[in-house]
């Protein structure tokens, strides 16, 4: 171990004997980096100094998330200490949920929450992205550092794993957990690496192992939130719709606030096509943890559903929330304009995009939306030649890189709606044809929009097109694999993917081509996990499946296994 | 409504600005040269936050009820951080004070799949204990002994000190019932347990705060 340098701490700056440091051998707390953020100066200075009496001797303060995100571009921090309430608009948890969404935070840095008293319940029971502790403030110091030194005890414990994680190589997560775990004399962290090497399994989509670490934490701990959870998650990844509801509503039996539960079930009624469900979960989800991003899952479900009014609300709650904070998004606009329109109401939408959100750059996939529903609502207050000129623009907009789904969909029913038959279908086949991952969400947009354009007859042709085109495009990639024309085989493959990531010809033709790929060019490692990863997705959507066993026999062959 | 929407203001802004007070105190508590009345000043003002925050946590249980954080605490460390952080454990009146945890006295029933750690909500079990440390200061001739006890389905923390006990004139008097009120809602908060306080069998007053952890 070294020794403590003697640097400028508060402590000698005010004189100070310094107390005797470090219960644990490892604390070198002198070695940290810490970001302090609260509004109010008088607290965020108490902090600032409790952290530079303990040692730490790079304390940064600021007093809002925007701040917060500018630091944490540039710096790794090792300890936040985030104020609960930092403003109006955005309060600690919407920016530990914010920044875990948006992978911001590195799995070594230690958040902490600082609450007072009146929110401490509240924020304790709603939150599935927990901070690694609360303290209440301000806390004494004595309190802070028996806390701070049990957290980077645990960080410490946990080293190897969660360098693993910020490295995203989640195989070193499992074996370093399953190392961690096995050790005797750190029996109390035990949760903490079965968590990590379950997320890790999650990240691996290694489903059945994922299931059995949870038990595992089940038979130490079966009333933690998060282990139920998870243990839920992982019961809906391995197709058990039914246990995973039924553990997400003992969740919520145990932990009526607990938000993650309330959204599980709306993913699950959701796949059970069970629409109107999902939106009431949904619903009460928002309710206990009002977040923007909440708030616009909530007002799309009712668009989809037909509940205008209820979309209106849910997306001006989404637009007020967001306003001014990290979480503001232009689509928000967009989102409420269509429903103005398709309430009747053209010239709320008119002005909600062309005054609210005239800041915002009118190009690309913004730009094209806007002007298509500008379209529309010009056309419905009896403007046509505006209409038709915000058409032309929104069209004149589109690149081959930002033709995206939603875009296409928007841009599809102002030309459906301005009489533009061919046009507006050919887009609308593109809106499903480029959909992907999302493509029960945009199916169910793309007949929402022809319906209301009175297309109903044409709707299963729409959708049914992106299916007879990933049929053209899987012929196409044969007749060229054929040729060991492999590259442009892979071309065609992709694009049969990009409209159905989990249709099986299109992955059969891709795990074809892979491997008659290897077999000519020998083993290339980029081509080689392809090839693994269209077999394992193959094996997971059709188990035993003759010709994937036949693919995996090839397989052995090839690769001399 | 008006008024106690104010009052609500006006006791979050007394304990906030008590608060910084606690820490600005706590700052000057570094100095070397401090003189012994910053060292009082800072435990008095610890405890009235103290006091505060137990009347506030109490005030809630009984407006909202009471939701438990429940996380896994290791009860040694737990009742060690207890003592280390208390206001009371600087004693009073500035006699030396011994204040410990009763290392002998621990049991921790035979088979416990994790003894020595329970799920409990860790905030709430320290204000209760630490009200029950204020008591036990306030009585205590120069020895106060805290320890637990460990059950398949429940938790049982001891506080023990040297002073008169109850049944004698000068002994611990319920003084507000604030604090066994407050105890009584952390009890509640767990789902279940009790809290007493009675004679100990070698003389002094022992606190007892038994919360469920099935």
């Amino acid at each position: 171990m070294q020794e403590k340098s003697g640097a400028n701490t508060m402590a000698d700056i005010i004189g100070g004997t310094k107390p005797t440091v470090i219960s644990s051998e490892f604390i070198q707390f002198d070695k940290f980096t810490a970001l302090v953020i609260d509004d109010m100066g008088a607290m965020r200075h108490a902090l600032r100094s409790q952290l530079e009496w303990m040692g730490i001797n790079s304390v940064k303060g600021v007093s809002n998330a925007e701040e917060a995100l500018r630091q944490l571009e540039i710096y790794q921090f090792d300890l936040i200490l985030c104020d609960y309430n930092l403003n109006k608009a955005s309060s600690g948890q919407h920016f530990l949920e914010y920044l875990r969404n948006e992978h911001l935070l590195s799995a070594k840095t230690i958040f902490v929450m600082v609450t007072a008293e009146a929110e401490y319940a509240y924020v304790a029971n709603a939150a599935e992205f927990a901070p690694d502790d609360y303290i209440l403030k301000p806390c004494p110091e004595k309190k802070l550092r028996a806390r701070l030194e049990r957290l980077f005890d645990r960080r410490h414990f946990l080293m190897p794993a969660l360098t693993a994680m910020d490295a995203k190589d989640y195989a070193r997560v499992v074996s370093e957990s399953d190392r961690l775990l096995a050790l005797e004399s750190n029996e109390r962290w035990q949760m903490a690496a079965l968590r990590l090497k379950a997320e890790a399994q999650h990240a691996l989509h290694d489903v059945t192992n994922m299931l059995a670490t949870y038990r595992q934490a089940l038979a130490l701990h079966d009333n933690v939130p998060w282990v139920k959870i998870g243990f839920a998650r992982a019961q809906r990844m391995s197709g058990d719709l039914e246990g995973a509801a039924k553990s997400a509503q003992e969740i919520i039996e145990s932990h009526p606030s607990y938000v993650a539960a309330y959204e599980l079930l709306a993913d699950i009624r959701l796949e059970l096509h069970d629409e109107e469900g999902a939106y009431e979960m949904a619903t009460r989800a928002a309710e206990i943890l009002p977040t923007a991003r909440r708030f616009r899952t909530t007002s799309e479900s009712a668009f989809l559903l037909g509940k205008l009014d209820d979309a209106k609300k849910n997306s001006e709650a989404a637009i007020k929330l967001s306003t001014g904070s990290i979480t503001e998004r232009p689509d928000d606009f967009l989102a409420l304009a269509q429903i103005q329109t398709d309430l009747g109401e053209p010239q709320a939408a008119i002005h909600t995009l062309e005054k609210l959100a005239r800041k915002y750059a009118e190009k690309d996939e913004f730009g094209i939306s806007k002007n298509a529903i500008l379209a529309q609502a010009y056309f419905d207050s009896g403007d046509e030649d505006k209409a038709k000129k915000y058409l032309e623009r929104s069209q004149r907009l589109i690149t081959p890189d930002n033709n995206t789904s939603a875009a296409m969909n928007r841009l599809g029913k102002a030309a459906l709606k301005l009489g533009d038959e061919i046009l507006g279908l050919k887009l609308m086949t593109q809106a499903v044809q480029a959909s992907g991952k999302e493509r029960h969400r945009i199916a169910r947009h793309v007949t929402k929009s022809m319906r209301d354009t009175g297309r109903h007859d044409q709707v299963e042709d729409v959708i049914d097109a992106g299916q007879r085109r990933i049929l053209v495009l899987v012929d196409e990639a044969h007749k060229l694999m054929r040729s060991a024309h492999f590259e442009e085989a892979f071309g065609k493959v992709n694009e049969a993917l990009a409209i159905h990531d989990e249709n099986i010809e299109a992955l059969l033709a891709a795990a074809q081509l892979h491997l008659l790929w290897l077999k000519q060019d020998g083993m290339d490692e980029e081509i080689d996990e392809r090839a693994k990863h269209y077999l394992a997705t193959l094996d997971k959507l059709v188990p035993q499946n003759e010709k994937v066993m036949a693919f995996y026999r090839f397989y052995d062959q090839i690769s001399g296994a | 409504m008006m008024k106690e929407a104010l009052s609500t203001l006006v006791i979050h802004d007394i304990k906030n600005s008590l608060a910084l007070l606690e820490a600005d105190l706590e700052q000057l508590n570094h100095h070397p040269d401090m003189p012994e009345e910053a060292r009082k000043a800072y435990q008095r003002c610890s405890e009235l936050k103290g006091r505060l925050v137990s009347f506030l946590t109490l005030y809630k249980h009984e407006q909202f009820g009471l939701r438990p954080n429940l996380a896994e605490v290791d009860l040694r460390e737990f009742l060690q951080d207890t003592l280390d952080v208390s206001p009371s454990a600087s004693g009073k009146h500035g006699h030396a004070f011994e204040m410990e945890v009763d290392e002998a006295r621990i049991r921790i029933a035979p088979g416990m799949k994790r003894g020595g750690t329970a799920l409990l909500d860790e905030y709430l079990t320290g204000v209760a204990i630490e009200s029950a440390l204020n008591n036990a200061v306030r009585y205590a001739a120069g020895n106060v002994r805290v320890w637990f006890e460990q059950d398949a389905d429940k938790v049982t923390f001891f506080v023990q000190d040297d002073g008169p006990g109850l049944h004698h004139p000068s002994g611990n008097a319920p003084s507000t019932g604030v604090g066994l009120a407050l105890c009584k809602a952390v009890v509640e908060a767990h789902g279940g347990g009790d809290v007493s306080l009675s004679d100990a069998p070698e003389g002094g007053a022992l606190f007892r705060l038994a919360l469920h952890t099935a």
